[in-house]
């Protein structure tokens, strides 16, 4: 599904290197967890494959499609990516549900459908009488089970998580863990996690092992 | 939810910054529309009062820039044009602005040649027209008539000289029914100016067309140097005080609509850096960058469109106070078109496109890994 070429991501004038020459691949249905020491560019190999940075050198591709070539990035991640991140960045004044529409806006198909399908989508992860709860209100677990709800509104090919239990006490992780775990059960969606937790990476299909920018070699391993 | 809701959402959990700018536009737009309208109503109660006296040309001092034309010597001029074809009448106007009085405010004082038909338009709801030229005797505007408290009958006091109350009239024109009207021998006399008038009124016969009112006007031109025949709806364009309210309505206009325009530009600006992080993850979930831009710009639209629609109304209750204020009664009138509120209307939606645009535009210019790392 995914294939990184010998990608490469610089920042300040090339004074910082995030990713030195990273190759690797996601195959579909696949669970892959990144893991590694802070600051080994989990998280920016995380934002390379999401589209939410641009590799100073090298490729990746998606189904065959180059990075390079993609026209609206933005348009691209609405139809194949959903992300969950360690802060969940809810919005703080929209309700549960509306943090879910809230990625739909846009879209096209009418509004109503989408609020129906949040509705089911919030249901499913075991939210329903929290729909019109604000996130200041709801649990680290509950607010990390809207942020997969609102990863999961538009139908994504992929799930890239970000630390997505980094903020959570072992009972909201394992709910989470569940959560997650019943999505590909049921969805069959790949899913890519940074992750130093390992309660996560013990459930993913491959573990990768990150250093320094690099993929470290005979860390890698499958479960 | 839809990007509407959302943007409203924006504006309602920021709700001392929106109506603080809210307030800043309306007191921008309130000042326009209070100004514009007085400035129009200004020239149009000149304008119903020129065409009430049923006057087809006026004749006056070409180089006169005056609220009222600079006086001349009216006597051979008028000989003079009243030789000229079509015309019925020639009628000499001097008008002051003059305390009427103890501690009243100056009004003004028309003086109309006895018997002309410059009388005729006026509605008596009291008493009767001056008996003669010479006596003392006035009549007064309703609104003069209110604002001096005075009835047919009393006496008032003009330039130290005591004028008898005749008549209490009615006229299409504000300006008419807040003066006092004498005989044009009286304004003469009080206003020390024998013989001298402000603008000759020309009453044609029913027969003139447009081309006579064209030969008329050619011909002031080519055969009396200094002198101008013009309508009244140029005369009053021409009006020193009409064009100078004109110009500062537009400037209030120009400098109000930089200010909003500043107010709303700087109210998006500071809510996109504060909502960098925000604005990030929507680009993240899959926001396009026109959608950003959207959302930006519907918000500051809003805010301008309420702050438009809250001047408007303000603008107007400054306006209607400001005509009943004692000093300016019977003197300004606010004059308000459908089509100058919507324009005001447009010029808000203008104003918030104008301010929001860079804003929004440097929110979709946002890189998503860098707004969503910003603390």
């Amino acid at each position: 599904m995914v294939r990184i070429e010998n990608v490469a991501l610089h920042f300040d004038d090339g004074k910082t290197t995030a990713l030195n020459g990273i190759s690797a691949t996601v195959e579909e249905g696949e669970f892959v967890a990144i893991v590694g020491p802070s600051g080994c560019g989990k998280s920016s190999l995380l934002n390379v494959i999401g589209t939410l940075e641009r590799p100073t050198t090298g490729e990746v591709y998606f189904r065959c499609q180059p990075y390079s070539n993609i026209a609206d990035a933005s348009l691209f991640r609405r139809q194949h990516f959903g992300f969950i991140f360690q802060s969940f960045h809810l919005i703080p004044t929209l309700s549960a549900l509306d943090n879910v529409v809230v990625a739909t806006i846009g879209c096209p198909g009418p509004a109503r459908e989408h609020t129906q399908r949040a509705r089911q989508l919030l249901a499913q992860l075991g939210l329903r009488d929290r729909i019109d709860h604000f996130p200041r209100t709801m649990s680290g677990g509950e607010r990390q089970r809207v942020a997969i709800a609102r990863a999961l509104i538009n139908n994504p090919d992929l799930i890239l998580a970000d630390e997505p239990t980094g903020s959570l006490d072992s009972v909201s992780t394992e709910q989470v863990l569940g959560v997650i775990s019943e999505i590909r059960q049921q969805r069959g969606i790949t899913i890519v996690v940074v992750t130093h937790d390992p309660e996560v990476s013990g459930r993913a299909d491959r573990v990768v092992s990150m250093r320094d920018g690099k993929i470290e070699p005979g860390k890698e391993y499958r479960q | 939810m839809n990007l509407f809701g959302f943007a409203l959402g924006n504006l309602y959990r920021r709700p001392a910054r929106s109506s603080l700018t809210i307030a800043a536009i309306s007191l921008g737009v309130a000042s326009i529309v209070a100004l514009t309208s007085i400035a129009w109503g200004f020239e149009a109660s000149w304008q119903r009062a020129n065409d009430a006296r049923g006057t087809d040309l006026i004749v006056t001092r070409i180089a006169s820039e005056n609220a009222m034309p600079s006086p001349f010597l009216a006597d051979k001029l008028q000989a003079t044009l009243k030789g000229y074809p079509h015309v019925q009448e020639v009628v000499g106007l001097l008008s002051e602005m003059l305390s009427v009085g103890d501690n009243a405010p100056p009004v003004f004082v028309f003086g109309w040649e006895y018997r002309s038909y410059l009388w005729q338009h006026l509605r008596l709801i009291d008493g009767h027209l001056p008996a003669n030229d010479t006596d003392a005797d006035i009549v007064l505007g309703s609104l003069a008539a209110e604002l001096l408290h005075k009835k047919v009958g009393d006496s008032v006091e003009i330039e130290g000289r005591q004028f008898l109350i005749r008549g209490i009239f009615d006229s299409p024109a504000v300006v008419e029914n807040g003066a006092v009207v004498m005989t044009l021998t009286l304004a003469q006399q009080i206003t020390d100016k024998p013989g001298k008038v402000n603008i000759l009124n020309i009453k044609l016969d029913d027969h003139a067309s447009d081309s006579v009112i064209d030969d008329f006007k050619t011909r002031v031109r080519e055969t009396l140097p200094g002198y101008l025949a013009i309508t009244s709806g140029e005369l009053v364009r021409k009006n020193a005080v009409v064009r100078i309210s004109k110009a500062m309505s537009n400037a209030t206009t120009l400098i109000a609509s930089l200010v909003g325009a500043l107010v709303v530009f700087n109210t998006m600006l500071m809510s996109i850096n504060e909502r960098t992080r925000e604005i990030g993850l929507l680009l993240a979930l899959g926001w396009q960058r026109q959608t950003i831009v959207k959302l930006i710009v519907s918000e500051s639209v809003v805010l301008s469109l309420a702050g438009g629609l809250a001047g408007i109304l303000i603008g107007i209750a400054i306006a209607g106070g400001l005509e009943h204020v004692e000093l300016m009664r019977g003197k300004i009138e606010a004059v308000f078109s459908m089509p100058f509120l919507i324009a005001i209307l447009g010029l808000s939606v203008v104003l918030g496109v104008a301010g929001g645009l860079y804003p929004a535009l440097k929110a979709a210019r946002m890189l998503p890994s860098q707004a969503l790392r910003q603390e």
